[in-house]
């Protein structure tokens, strides 16, 4: 019985190794047909991107590339993959493996991407990377950095801000124009947002308060909402929330104290958070779709824009803001008309938003 | 007569303990692979397509090695690095009974301790810095681990609660460290690039005639190798091994024999936090030459190295060859991405059932033990007979 056991055993350890020699031979076979089984013949064109720790769903920076690339797949009928990452490490494992498939231009999703993305251009000279928030230095003429002007969306959100605190379409709002911004960290785009939201708060309402919070963390709801509170205590009666998952909890704060409105940041907020149409006023959003479009657009007319940080502003459409939604009968036409000149102005190089809090 | 037969006796429990403590494990991956295959078959994807592209993304493949490029292989030993050292930190603490959970504390103050000592040290050349950087990280895993040491020494504070909650607080004090003081200039979430001077050397630098391009590969795997074997020698030689193991075995006969739990515990679980801290300064050197901020890093080295530590059976020789595996896993997930369409997420479903099938060695023990009976008890009837 003993040998009955050891022969059970024998035939596991020779099953598992038939399964990895069969494996390992399939694997120089199949491969070939597979990818040319699913694109069609004549597209030889391959763009991809490589998600940071957050993975798509995240509805935010790896959605919102993805949505780019997908939507050069329909309008330029190129083969597009994306590969997510679980930690760190797989970064570099990821721009490899997609760079030695034949991908080009690869794009590499966040700021901890940099490292990864600077090593494997030098090895892979052939491939072209693009970085999202990644602002390189001296980038070789593989890499491009795509950049964005938060500062011209925030610019907007504090015009709204800044007339709704003083207007009444809403019983939320307060007669002591004060105003407030919950940022994640004080990290360079966060501070773009900021002093955006108050440069343009203060240019249609010059004696508006902004108080500025910030949670020291992105993924902290219950801080979000502590901010939240404790701005709205201050007599806050818009806040805007440029923190990631903290910005949710102050989302939170605003719509149950029934004390102020929201205004969301990166995507269209209204779409993303759960019942938020009574209380989302609108979003700054940067246009990361817009931006990857644009490069592989480029990049597929032999023109890859590298060597460079890119950055997209309103005049490219890689930022802006989102439409009102539920708010729209409400919001008198002063703001959306404010709106339009300073997005006007801005585009034509009349204002120019400055990027840190004077 | 009778000796052939003890002798016989002797060969068949050698053969049973070598099968239980080699069998079982890789019997368990086996079985994980194979309930993992009928989870890709059954979202419709094709298995033999997917470990072969697992294999390839690990391993590479024979055209590449015959040009010198091992860079699959050296992303599998790359990964394998800090699994191996946080292998060896759990598995040590098993040893006493200790369930060092939190291990990943240790961890990033041994990265943070790297981090900032390689700015320091600079200046100075590689065959010194290095050392004292290592010897520094190791300090500050142990200075972790000392105080749920003490706890559990003098007051009896379970290891698993208070070594987790140190883990939490080191998490957030090395965020902070990172947000703050050793920020770097160029963006957040990151320590400044250290100086090429304490960088560990990668296999391509130290054997380039064999490793013609660039590989992941770094001296600090070959650190983790001769460490494991120390660690082995440790444990099997030395009074502290013995007491270690005593106490492990159980805690009141070793003190009975004169073993002083409270110093035993005190020990193992610092020398575990050393080696955890290993684990953090390994990658800060080796891989990252910077560290990140886990908080959005979230590598999570000294919670994979339990399962390290559990598929070795807390043996440190075998930590090697499980960190190996799970470094090859995790390396070939993405090329299963690309080329298979498989999610990533199967290579953990598959790791986790590795898990689950170690820890169901009780059940098949009791499978073993049920034979065993059965077939004395037939042997028995035939001498009746």
């Amino acid at each position: 019985m003993k040998k009955s056991f050891r022969t059970i055993c024998a035939l596991f350890v020779v099953f598992a190794m038939a399964t990895v020699v069969l494996a390992g031979c399939s694997s120089t076979s199949t491969p070939s047909s597979s990818t040319t089984g699913t694109t069609p013949p004549a597209s030889t064109f391959k763009a991809a991107m490589v998600t940071d720790i957050g993975g798509l769903g995240d509805k935010s920076f790896n959605d919102l590339s993805w949505a780019g690339l997908e939507k050069a797949k329909t309008d330029l009928g190129i083969e597009t993959k994306v590969l997510s990452s679980k930690s760190i490490a797989d970064y570099e494992t990821n721009l490899t493996n997609l760079a030695s498939a034949g991908f080009s231009p690869v794009f590499a999703v966040g700021f901890l991407m940099t490292d990864a993305v600077s090593k494997i251009a030098s090895t892979t000279p052939d491939t072209n990377f693009g970085g999202i928030d990644i602002f390189f230095t001296n980038p070789p003429k593989n890499v491009v950095g795509l950049n964005f002007k938060e500062q011209e969306a925030g610019y907007l959100a504090g015009i709204v801000a800044g007339l709704a605190t003083k207007a009444s379409f809403d019983p939320r709002l307060n007669a002591q124009n004060v105003i407030g911004f919950v940022g994640g960290m004080p990290i360079p785009p966060v501070q773009r947002y900021e002093a955006g939201f108050v440069a343009g708060a203060k240019s249609v309402n010059p004696t508006v308060k902004v108080i500025s919070l910030y949670a020291g963390k992105f993924d902290d709801q219950a801080k979000g909402k502590e901010l939240g509170l404790s701005l709205i205590s201050q007599g806050a009666d818009v806040v805007f929330a440029a923190a990631g998952q903290t910005g949710i909890g102050t989302f939170t704060a605003c719509q149950q104290s029934k004390k102020a409105l929201f205004i969301g940041v990166d995507t269209d907020q209204f779409l993303t958070l759960t019942n938020p149409g009574d209380t989302i006023l609108t979003s700054a959003v940067k246009r990361i779709d817009n931006a990857v479009f644009s490069v592989v657009k480029k990049a597929k007319d032999g023109a890859f824009p590298g060597g460079q940080n890119l950055t997209f502003g309103l005049a490219d459409d890689g930022v802006g803001i989102a439409p009102y939604h539920d708010f729209d009968a409400k919001v008198p036409q002063a703001i959306k008309d404010a709106v339009d000149k300073a997005t006007a102005d801005i585009k034509a190089g009349t204002v120019t938003v400055p990027e840190t809090l004077k | 007569m009778s000796e052939t037969h003890e002798a016989s006796v002797v060969r068949e429990n050698l053969w049973m303990k070598a099968l239980r403590t080699a069998g079982v494990p890789l019997l368990s991956v086996v079985l994980a692979m194979i309930i993992g295959s009928i989870i890709i078959k059954a979202s419709g994807m094709d298995p033999l397509l997917a470990w072969g592209a697992l294999l390839k993304g690990a391993f590479g493949s024979p055209d590449k090695w015959a040009a010198g490029n091992f860079r699959e292989f050296g992303d599998t030993i790359g990964r394998a690095t800090p699994l191996a050292f946080a292998g060896l930190a759990l598995a040590f603490g098993f040893r006493a009974n200790l369930f060092n959970i939190g291990a990943n504390g240790q961890l990033l103050l041994g990265s943070i301790t790297a981090a900032w000592l390689g700015l320091v040290l600079a200046g100075l050349p590689g065959v010194l810095s290095i050392p004292m950087i290592l010897i520094g990280s190791a300090l500050a895993g142990a200075a972790w681990a000392f105080i749920p040491a003490i706890l559990k020494a003098k007051v009896g504070a379970h290891e698993v609660i208070t070594t987790m909650m140190f883990s939490w607080i080191g998490l957030y004090l090395t965020s902070w460290i990172i947000a703050a003081p050793l920020k770097d200039a160029a963006g957040n979430s990151q320590t400044p690039m250290l100086a090429q001077s304490v960088w560990l050397p990668t296999f391509d630098k130290i054997l380039p005639g064999l490793f013609r391009t660039p590989v992941n590969a770094h001296l600090g795997f070959v650190i983790a190798v001769v460490l494991a074997v120390v660690v082995w020698w440790v444990l099997k030689r030395t009074t502290l091994g013995y007491g270690v193991r005593a106490v492990g075995f159980n805690q009141w006969a070793a003190q009975n024999g004169g073993i002083s739990i409270a110093k035993t515990t005190v020990y193992a679980l610092c020398i575990s936090g050393a080696l955890a801290g290993l684990a953090g300064a390994s990658e800060v050197l080796g891989t990252n030459h910077r560290m990140f901020d886990e908080v959005s890093a979230g590598s999570g080295f000294g919670f994979t190295g339990i399962a390290v530590a559990l598929l070795a059976k807390s043996h440190p020789v075998a930590v090697v060859f499980s960190a190996l595996l799970f470094g090859a896993l995790s390396a070939g997930a993405g090329m299963m991405q690309l080329t298979a369409n498989v999610s990533d997420r199967i290579i953990m479903i598959v790791q986790a059932l590795i898990i689950f099938f170690v820890g169901a060695e009780t059940v098949i023990t009791w499978f073993i033990k049920r034979r065993q009976k059965r077939a004395l008890e037939e042997k028995g009837a035939t001498d009746v007979a």
